[in-house]
């Protein structure tokens, strides 16, 4: 042992030392709550990782083949992938600017309202309580060409389309039935940063003669921003795997028009048992998702909101 | 405080520890053997029948008539043999699904499936036991001349794969697409719509698609009672490939080279697609101009959807399965008639979508031994009769010979208390080669259908012409096929 080890050496005892006995303690308290969070999602997203660069068989037992590049040489390649993805985008901005827009208004209606509030709230909350998947359901028997009553009174007012057989109309119909479930999410949330504005700032712009736009702008709006950026962060994260309503009406169709990315996940996967492929569809939404979350939690962070 | 050091070597110990743990799981060892089954216990008895009396079987079948006819009657089964059967019913994917991932387990929950033809027994017919060594084996009841009674091209379709002779799955479910019809509209207009048209238009094969096309025109024009001449299953999905399908087969267009053998037989590798050429194109433009006189609700039915709207008297005839025909003699009991579908320039094609009962390869020996019992019983001739006059009847058989008794003669003609039998003229017609109309049986068919459908639902939807969307589910085809079928090799 020569000198600079005999000084690393009682270095690397103390810094172990330090290490057991810092794992000793948060590392016992934690471990109940490690080991499944580590089954539950590091295996399987390893596994995953792996499946992506393999062929999967399904005879006789699960059995990976290494593959190399090829899965994602083909997500690259994949004439159809750039659609998914363009449309996908086209939904969650949709969706998300929609809700965003009607639950803030919605919110600040139900805010001026002195009388009836609760029932008026309880009744604006009901889509929320519905399984996006009924949701689904409820859509297409409304749309049906033979008795939905969308489509008679559409008919009334002389529209004789398809709503959901035609490629734009399926489009707006999906979007809509989703803004119909989560605006009550975003219009609570921002009913409860409305309740937080302080009424002195309220009386205040009121005493310098600010009219309601002026206050709605310059106070309102400004006090609640955070929380509508949580609200966005939720329904972001949510509106990004879209798929149970679009699966239950139009199964990604007609000609495509609704199949976004999740929608071409869940086929590649559980229609065409392509697990390799999948896995690397998969990862791909991962890696969007957390592009998009991060950049929420940035906006949260400069806020100062993120800790 | 938090000292940071050590929280990192601790993330990269459980990372390392995750790694390894991922790689294991990745490597398939850990997911093969995760639990062993033990076989079923063989009795000592004189009766052939009851030799694994006790034991219990699974399965998992669509939701279809003969299934729910089955299952009214299992415990006949159990009475016969002494085994219990479990019968799960889904919708078709979940069955694929649960198919699947049971084969993927290797083990076998699952003991007996229900083998969609496209869906099933192509892509994992290596996965199913050929049921020619139960059938030959002299401890079991019966013997493999028994498989003869079935109809030829059922057997080929539902119960073999990639030629030879192995037999794969019993036929069990004879869907077949024929034309209906409101007979009392065709008898009561019969002569005003010949005079205007100029041809005799009594529905059948000798009709063409293009009369039907006419025929169809001139209800929309003349005839109050019904809003629509046509209806079709134009909705994406294998809905509309189906309803498709048979304009494409009449016009002599098949989706890949030596279609016909490819459909009966299947193959893994069948080759560059067909659609490019100028019948499948004449079919498609054929099939675009129907759908724009047909209901335009049509491009959101499914066959479901399709029967209701007939059975509710909004159109006039339909192309749909033959099953339906409980339904309209409920709705309209007398006024519907059944022939097999119009003749294009090459043959009136009748879309067979029959699948089979096959048995799960990963069973252990006694145990695939009663689960031959089950198959030989449910298909059976007294178990088929029994099923088409049971309350929860309905189901076809899939057996000639009962064609030939005279209580079902009988019932194919009305008053019939077998409803589904006044198709049976139609449908033996259809099971004839030079009247069926059969898709590619090749594993990854999936993947081709959703192409297919995909490119003509933008045809119907006027995103693309003909001539465009049979070129772009050709390249699709094309693509899918290159690839080839990697899940079951």
């Amino acid at each position: 042992m020569n000198a600079s080890e005999d000084v690393r050496e009682p270095l690397k005892r103390r810094r172990n030392g330090a290490a057991s006995r810092h794992v000793g303690f948060t590392g016992r308290m934690m471990l109940p709550g490690i080991v499944p969070l580590a089954a539950l999602t590091v295996l399987p997203f390893l596994t995953i990782v792996v499946m992506s660069f393999s062929d999967v068989r399904l005879l006789g037992g699960m059995r990976l083949d290494f593959a190399g590049l090829k899965n994602w040489g083909r997500f690259f390649t994949d004439p159809d992938m750039g659609w998914f993805w363009l449309r996908t985008a086209g939904y969650f901005a949709l969706t998300l600017g929609l809700e965003m827009v009607l639950g803030v208004v919605l919110a600040l209606c139900v805010w001026r309202l002195v009388r009836g509030r609760n029932l008026v709230l309880s009744l604006l909350l009901l889509p929320m309580f519905v399984a996006p998947v009924i949701v689904g359901l409820l859509g297409r028997f409304l749309t049906d060409p033979t008795f939905g009553l969308y489509t008679w009174l559409l008919e009334r007012i002389g529209y004789d389309g398809d709503l959901l057989g035609d490629t734009f109309t399926a489009f707006a119909a999906v979007v809509a039935m989703d803004v119909w479930e989560w605006t009550p999410l975003i219009a609570l949330i921002t009913l409860a940063g409305l309740s937080a504005v302080p009424p002195t700032l309220r009386e205040a712009a009121a005493l310098d003669g600010a009219g309601r736009w002026q206050t709605l702008r310059h106070i309102v709006l400004p006090s609640i921003s955070n929380v509508l950026l949580v609200a966005l962060l939720i329904r972001a994260m949510d509106a990004i795997r879209y798929f149970d309503i679009i699966w239950v009406t139009t199964n990604g169709g007609p000609a495509n028009a609704t199949k976004i990315v999740p929608v071409r996940l869940y086929e590649t996967a559980f229609r065409f048992f392509d697990f390799g492929y999948a896995a690397v569809v998969g990862l791909a939404m991962l890696f969007a998702s957390i592009v998009v979350a991060r950049l929420f939690v940035r906006m949260l962070d400069r806020k100062g909101l993120a800790r | 405080m938090v000292d940071q050091e050590p929280s990192v070597i601790s993330r990269r110990r459980t990372l390392g520890g995750a790694l390894a743990g991922g790689a294991a799981f990745a490597a398939g060892g850990l997911l093969n053997g995760c639990a062993t089954r033990s076989d079923v216990r063989r009795r000592d008895t004189a009766d052939p029948w009851r030799q694994f009396a006790g034991c219990t079987l699974n399965f998992v079948s669509e939701n279809t008539a003969p299934t729910s006819a089955i299952a009214a009657d299992a415990e006949r089964f159990t009475a016969l043999t002494g085994i219990h059967v479990n019968i799960v019913t889904l919708e078709l994917s979940a069955l694929v699904q649960k198919v699947a991932l049971d084969l993927a387990s290797g083990q076998s929950q699952y003991q007996i499936i229900y083998a969609d033809s496209y869906q099933v027994l192509a892509p994992y017919a290596d996965g199913l036991v050929d049921l020619r060594e139960p059938a030959s084996d002299d401890s079991l009841p019966g013997d493999d001349s028994d498989l003869a009674d079935f109809f030829p091209l059922q057997m080929d379709v539902s119960g073999r794969f990639g030629g030879g002779d192995r037999v794969l799955a019993l036929p069990y479910d004879c869907a077949t697409m024929i034309w209906q019809y409101r007979k009392d509209l065709f008898e009561a207009y019969h002569d005003r719509m010949a005079n205007d048209l100029g041809f005799d238009p009594t529905p059948g094969p000798q009709r063409t698609w293009e009369e039907y096309y006419r025929i169809a025109e001139w209800f929309n024009d003349n005839v109050d009672e019904v809003s629509y001449g046509t209806g079709h299953q134009a909705k994406q999905h294998d809905s509309l490939m189906c309803d498709f399908s048979n304009v494409l087969f009449a016009h002599g267009g098949q989706y890949f080279e030596n279609g016909e053998h490819i459909g009966r037989f299947g193959a893994v590798d069948p080759g560059p697609s067909a659609l490019g050429s100028e019948e499948a194109l004449a079919g498609a433009e054929f099939y675009s101009r129907l759908l724009s006189i047909a209901d335009p609700a049509s491009t959101t039915w499914d066959w479901t959807g399709l029967g209701a709207a007939f059975a509710a008297g909004r159109v006039a005839m339909c192309p749909n399965w033959h099953e339906f025909a409980a339904d309209n003699e409920r709705s309209l009991p007398g006024k519907v008639g059944y022939t097999t579908l119009p003749s294009g320039p090459a043959k009136s094609a009748n879309m067979y979508g029959g699948a089979g009962i096959a048995i799960n390869g990963n069973t252990a020996p006694n145990e695939r031994a009663a689960a031959w019992l089950f198959l030989k019983w449910a298909t059976s001739r007294k178990t088929q009769l029994r099923n088409l006059t049971g309350e929860v009847g309905g189901a076809t058989p899939t057996r000639s010979s009962i064609y030939r008794t005279p209580e079902v003669r009988r019932a194919q003609r009305r008053p019939s208390g077998m409803p589904t039998m006044l198709t049976a003229p139609a449908v033996q017609q259809a099971w004839k080669p030079e009247y069926s109309g059969l898709r590619p049986k090749i594993p990854m068919w999936n993947e081709c259908d959703t192409a297919i459908y995909t490119e003509l639902s933008r045809m119907l939807a006027g995103d693309v012409a003909p001539r465009g969307a049979m070129r772009d589910a050709r390249d699709h085809i094309d693509r899918i096929v290159s690839r080839g079928w990697v899940a079951a090799e």
